[in-house]
Parts: structure tokens; C-alpha cells; sequence
């Protein structure tokens, strides 16, 4: 029995780094200090597991596997290589390589969550933090849009609410919990405010605050259904608290405003930097979406959204983004790393994925799996294939290899090295 | 003037990128080298006689040169980008990026535009006589200005985020506008004659430009507020010049209407305008 300690956990944005994972005869058997959804992944990453790579739903050696998707991808006038948020960094890297040798975009799963800030951010920069530094000063915590007690279980524990820091002596006691949403939920109950803000009104809550910040006087009654009293008594705390920090998530990011939402938030951060220290942080959801946005800006220049048809890449979200090509049938092929598409986007992006040949690298049996026409299993990053993640505030940690896969399965990043070579690539 | 006719042959899923169709490009061309241009579908890539049927005549200077893409482009990407002189004319819709930084000349698409038309757009005249999609006019993401010169009329309505970051220039939109139109705008002109969509004017700044609505705003954000109500002269003479010159002829309704300035977005410290129409 083995006993692996400071365990990454690769699902969710936090990256919870101090896991306690128990190992037995190449089985994970317990696992200490995860969330519910951790501890599930560990012990179940055996389950419902894909059993041999398929072409055409008929088992076949890998090698013809490759084959296969290699030449999808090589014929293709217009490959999409999508995904890449749930594996390791080089596997990410490798999948830029081989969308640049196929002469296709490579998109990854921000454009359905966090693009909308990425957008914003390039459009009017950012205040960045790293959650320790919330963890130990920051006494005015806003949870605007995103509910982690639900999404990322352990957050509020171990950075952003319960937990004591250097300058935060008594933890819970010693910050104030803002949450504003649409609804009531776990998070808004354990804030010490909840603002509710009307469907779709974000923006305009966003701007009346920082006018307000701005010292301007609103003449409206109320601004996104929030009273005026409450708007600039919240702008009044804001500028008063020694250390704030907004944790915004899909709720600000995916209604109606999406970057322009974010824009607001950042100059409303920016503004309040005038007065105190503020910044702000995505709660992003796959663990290492932020790796996918930070590896592939290495390789291109570019977070996500990127087109390689002429031989450098460009970007252009809204252009290039795979939702947005697949809705206009403009892909003739897709590979698929790490990701589950058909479950996520729309049914009529879904329908035009299904009449292009798909090839798919995933763990699990999906429906992504299901409508592929090449399927090639591979290691699950972070228990059986070690590599590196980015968490929500840019910090990257080192996942670990905790039991060794299945004879014959092999990581993302093999896998997509054997493609390469196989398209004609460099070896390395 | 001299007339190069392309006919599409048809309309593919996997779009076409033809910045070489643009008198700049192709004026002082032989007939066969402009039959040769390279264009790209996807990754592949292809000459212009293998989309189009390329016939008619090549100016020696693109101000000599007018192009007539005869028949529906919607497929057809950058016709237009970049040109400096002439005329271009498609007498249908036309893809992304339509007329996308053109600096001189006419470009009339007769059908509607999809995104990105008149991206960045530095000077000349782009007309759309139906609809223009999203970012009509605007920056290219990253960007910090939009359109610096030039003119755009759209005879329908306009997508989200027309004018972004707008510097210079002037866009007429005869019918509705989605929500964001002039956001981050710094400078130039936006007139309204359907109804301006909400959040017309975020983070806008002001520098001498305006957005004047004559159709009515959906809702305007609370951080613009109301100044007074008046009749400027140099209204007048905008919409008398709009009807003259560039045949907004809706514009002459409103020569003597009272306008209500609004001023913001206090946001961001802004001074912009928006004028409304009284109905």
C-alpha cells in the first residue's frame, strides 16, 4: 500500500493541492481532504472506461487508429481540434502543434465558459491575484455570478471564506461575504449579503457602481433591481474594505453583455483601485482551462480561437470559436481532446458535428465517444499520466501519476506525438 | 471606368477568403493574372477562376476600376478589405469582413453583410443596402480603435457592438440597432433612424463625437444623464448633407425635431452625447 500525499486534484479550477490519495495492487483505494466530486473521480476512474481504440465502432490496434485520424485531419480542408481544458499542459501543447500541421483551428472549452473574459481582459487588462494572497488579506469577498458551494466545493474553505491567513486571524469572522445572483443559492446563504440582481441586468449593476465609486450621484430608483441605497452603500464598502476581491463566474460571463460584462467588472476593479487594493479572478471550471488559455498564448500568441489555414495563426473569436464554425458547418472534420462537446453545446452544433468524422481521445465513454468515428483511449491526467495545471489565478502545480494505466493506453500526449509523426512532424 | 464582372459559382459551406477582390488588388492586372489570384478555402489554396467566373475588363488604376460581384457572396470573406479607390458592388450578401479596413473608394453590397463590415474602416463609403451583423464598423478584438475615417449607411438594422471603439468616421443605420452599438466610442458619428438598442453608448467617452436616435432608444444606461432639450444647427445640417449626398432621405423628417441630450457614461468619466428625437 502507498500512501501519495500533497495530491493535486484535477477537476475543478481550484486544483486543491493537498490530497491524501491511497493506492493498493495499481487501485486507487482512499482518498483524504477532497470534495465529494474529487473523491468520486479517484475511486471511479476505472469505471465505464473506453476498452480499446475503434474506427468506425470496430476495435482496431492503435497504431491503425492513428492512422485513421491522421488521415481525417490531413485531408480535411477545414480540421477543428477542440477541447484540451480536462488534460496536462503538454498534451495541450502537442494538440496546437498538430491543429498547426493540419492546417486547422484549435479552439479549447473557454469559448464556452471564461472567453467572455479573456476578451475583456485583453480589451482593458486585468488586476490579477493568486488565491493565497486572498486566502491571507482579503476581508471583502464578492462572489458575483458564480456559486461555489456548489461548483468548487472547497474553495470557500481553503482561499476564500473559512480560511484563516496571515492578516486574516479569524478567518470567517474577520471577512465580509458579498454574494450577488440571480437566485438564491448555497453560496448567497452563507454570505453576509445578498444583492439580487435581475436576469441579464449585470452590466448596467456593474456601471452604476462604478459610477458610484466615481462619487456620482444615480438618479434612477433602482438599477438592475438593486435599490439605489443598496448600490451605493455597496460601493461605499467596497471602497472602504483594506483588501477585495470579485470571484465572478458563468453568471456574468455566459448572460446577456458576456465581455461586456467582464469589461464593466474590471473597470469597476480599476476604479476602485483609485481607493484600495481590489482585484478580480475567474472561478474557472475545468481544472486546467487556464493551462489550455496560457499554452496555447505561448505557442500562438493567442489564448483560444485559433486558425492556422494560412500558415500563421490568427484569432478571432466569433470567427474561429467552435461553437460558432460547427453552427455554420464550416468544420468538415474535429478532434476531440479531453472534452465532451455533445454534451454541452447546442443541439444544432451537436447535429453538425455528427455529419463530419469526429476523432476523440477521451477516458471515458461519452457521447462524444459515441458519434466518433475514430476512438483512441487514453490515460487519465493527473492519476495515471503526471503533467502540469494551471488554477483559476495562473498559479501551474504538478499533478501526479498515482497508478500506472492499462497495458496498452497512453497518455494524451503520446498519443497526439504519435499523430504528429505520423502527419509528418518533427520527433522530439 | 472599367468593369470586371465575377459571378460566384457557388456557395460553399467552408468560406472563401478573397481579399483580392478589390480594385486596389486587381487593378493593373492582365485579365488572365487576376484569373490566377490566390484565394484559400480552408487550408487549400485555390486561384479566383475556381470560385468564380471572372469576365470584363482591368483598369490600370484601382480608381478606374469598378468590380461587380454578380450574385450572393455570403460565403466570400475580406471582399473589399483593405481597398483605397473604385468601386466594388455585390449584388447580393457578402461574408465577414467585408470592406474590413478600406481607406478610399465605394463599396456597395446590395444584399446584407455579415460580421466585422467595415472593421476598422479608415475611410470611403460602404453601403449595405440590407442588414450588417455584429461589430459593424468595429475594433478587431485587442484593438483599441475601431473605425478612424470613412462612412458607412446600412439600410436595415445592425448586430451588437457596431461602432466599438469608435475614433472618426460616421455610421447611418436606417433601421434598428442591437444592444452595444457605440461601446468604448471616442470620436465620431452614430445616427439612428430605427431604434437604437440598449446599452447604446457604454463606456463611452465622448471626444466631440455623438449618437443621435430618431426612432426612439430601447433603454438608456443609468449612467447618462439627461442635460436639456434643444435644436442644434449643426443637426440640420447633417441630416440635410445625409439626404444630399448620401440619399438617407428619412433624414429630412427630422430636420426641425428638439432633440434631448444626454450626457455620460459617467462610468467611466465620459462626455459623450446621445441625442434623442422627441417623437
Amino acid at each position: 500500500m502507498t500512501v501519495f500525499t500533497d495530491v493535486v486534484c484535477p477537476f475543478c479550477g481550484c486544483l486543491c493541492d493537498d490530497l491524501e490519495v491511497t493506492v493498493e495492487d495499481g487501485h486507487v483505494k482512499g482518498v483524504k481532504n477532497a470534495c465529494g466530486i474529487s473523491r468520486s473521480k479517484f475511486l471511479n476512474h476505472e469505471k465505464n472506461r473506453l476498452e480499446a481504440p475503434t474506427v468506425d465502432g470496430v476495435e482496431v490496434p492503435l497504431e491503425k487508429a492513428v492512422d485513421a485520424a491522421a488521415d481525417i485531419l490531413s485531408t480535411s480542408m477545414r480540421p477543428l481540434v477542440y477541447g484540451l481544458s480536462s488534460t496536462e499542459c503538454v498534451a495541450i501543447a502537442k494538440a496546437v502543434e498538430l491543429a498547426e500541421l493540419a492546417g486547422g483551428v484549435v479552439d479549447n472549452t473557454s469559448s464556452v465558459c471564461h472567453g467572455p473574459t479573456i476578451l475583456a481582459l485583453q480589451q482593458v487588462g486585468e488586476s490579477k491575484t493568486t488565491l493565497g494572497e486572498v486566502k491571507n488579506r482579503a476581508d471583502l469577498v464578492i462572489f458575483w455570478g458564480s456559486n461555489p458551494s456548489q461548483a468548487h466545493l472547497r474553495h470557500i474553505i481553503r482561499y476564500s471564506g473559512m480560511a484563516k491567513g496571515r492578516f486574516i486571524p479569524n478567518g470567517r469572522k474577520d471577512r465580509y461575504i458579498v454574494a450577488v445572483d440571480i437566485r438564491k443559492t448555497g453560496t448567497t446563504r452563507l454570505a453576509d449579503e445578498y444583492v439580487k440582481v435581475e436576469p441579464n441586468r449585470d452590466f448596467e449593476l456593474l456601471q452604476a457602481l462604478r459610477a458610484a465609486v466615481r462619487g456620482h450621484e444615480l438618479l434612477a430608483e433602482s438599477v438592475a433591481g438593486v435599490p439605489r441605497e443598496k448600490v451605493t452603500e455597496l460601493a461605499e464598502r467596497m471602497k472602504t474594505a483594506k483588501f477585495g476581491i470579485v470571484f465572478f463566474g458563468l453568471g456574468l460571463t455566459q448572460s446577456e453583455g458576456r465581455h461586456m460584462n467582464i469589461d464593466a467588472a474590471v473597470g469597476l476593479v480599476a476604479e476602485l483601485n483609485n481607493h484600495t487594493k481590489f482585484l478580480l479572478t475567474p472561478m474557472r471550471g475545468h481544472y486546467n482551462v487556464g493551462g489550455a488559455n496560457t499554452v496555447t498564448t505561448w505557442q500562438t500568441g493567442y489564448p483560444y480561437a485559433v486558425d492556422f489555414s494560412r500558415g500563421y495563426p490568427r484569432y478571432n473569436p466569433g470567427e474561429y470559436t467552435s461553437i460558432d464554425m460547427l453552427a455554420r458547418g464550416e468544420a468538415d472534420s474535429a478532434l476531440v481532446i479531453a472534452s465532451d462537446p455533445v454534451s454541452t453545446f447546442p443541439a444544432g452544433v451537436v447535429r453538425n458535428l455528427a455529419k463530419i468524422p469526429v476523432v476523440t481521445l477521451d477516458h471515458k465513454v461519452t457521447p462524444t465517444t459515441m458519434l466518433s468515428k475514430v476512438v483512441i483511449p487514453v490515460a487519465t491526467a493527473g492519476v495515471e499520466a503526471e503533467g502540469t495545471a494551471y488554477r483559476m489565478d495562473g498559479v501551474p502545480l504538478r499533478l501526479s501519476k498515482l497508478v500506472e494505466p492499462r497495458e496498452g493506453v497512453h497518455s494524451d500526449a503520446e498519443v497526439l506525438e504519435m499523430m504528429i509523426k505520423r502527419m509528418g512532424g518533427r520527433a522530439y | 471606368m472599367k468593369k470586371l464582372i465575377l459571378v460566384p459559382k457557388e456557395v460553399t459551406a467552408i468560406p472563401v477568403e478573397a481579399e483580392v477582390i478589390s480594385p486596389t488588388v486587381i487593378a493593373g492586372r492582365t485579365l488572365d493574372e487576376v484569373q490566377r489570384l490566390n484565394v484559400y478555402q480552408g487550408k487549400v489554396k485555390l486561384t479566383l477562376a475556381d470560385h468564380f467566373d471572372v469576365t470584363g475588363e482591368v483598369a490600370e488604376t484601382p480608381a478606374e476600376q469598378i468590380i461587380v460581384v454578380d450574385g450572393d457572396a455570403p460565403h466570400v470573406k475580406y471582399m473589399g478589405a483593405a481597398m483605397d479607390a473604385g468601386r466594388l458592388v455585390v449584388k447580393g450578401d457578402a461574408g465577414m469582413h467585408t470592406g474590413s479596413q478600406m481607406a478610399g473608394g465605394e463599396l456597395t453590397v446590395e444584399g446584407s453583410a455579415a460580421d466585422w463590415a467595415g472593421a476598422e474602416m479608415k475611410g470611403g463609403v460602404l453601403r449595405i443596402d440590407g442588414d450588417a451583423r455584429h461589430l459593424l464598423g468595429a475594433a478587431y478584438r485587442g484593438s483599441s480603435e475601431g473605425m478612424t475615417g470613412g462612412c458607412i449607411v446600412v439600410g436595415g438594422g445592425v448586430g451588437s457592438e457596431a461602432a466599438s471603439f469608435m475614433r472618426r468616421g460616421m455610421i447611418v443605420v436606417k433601421g434598428d440597432t442591437a444592444p452595444f452599438t457605440g461601446v468604448h466610442m471616442n470620436g465620431g458619428e452614430i445616427l439612428v433612424f430605427g431604434r437604437a438598442g440598449k446599452r447604446l453608448g457604454a463606456q463611452a467617452k465622448g471626444n466631440g463625437g455623438f449618437m443621435a436616435c430618431f426612432g426612439g432608444v430601447e433603454e438608456l444606461l443609468p449612467t447618462y444623464m439627461y442635460d436639456t432639450t434643444y435644436s442644434p444647427t449643426f443637426m440640420r445640417l447633417y441630416l440635410r448633407q445625409l439626404a444630399e449626398t448620401l440619399n438617407v432621405e428619412e433624414a429630412l423628417r427630422y430636420l426641425d425635431k428638439p432633440l434631448k441630450r444626454y450626457r455620460g457614461d459617467l462610468a467611466v468619466g465620459g462626455n459623450a452625447e446621445i441625442l434623442i428625437a422627441e417623437p
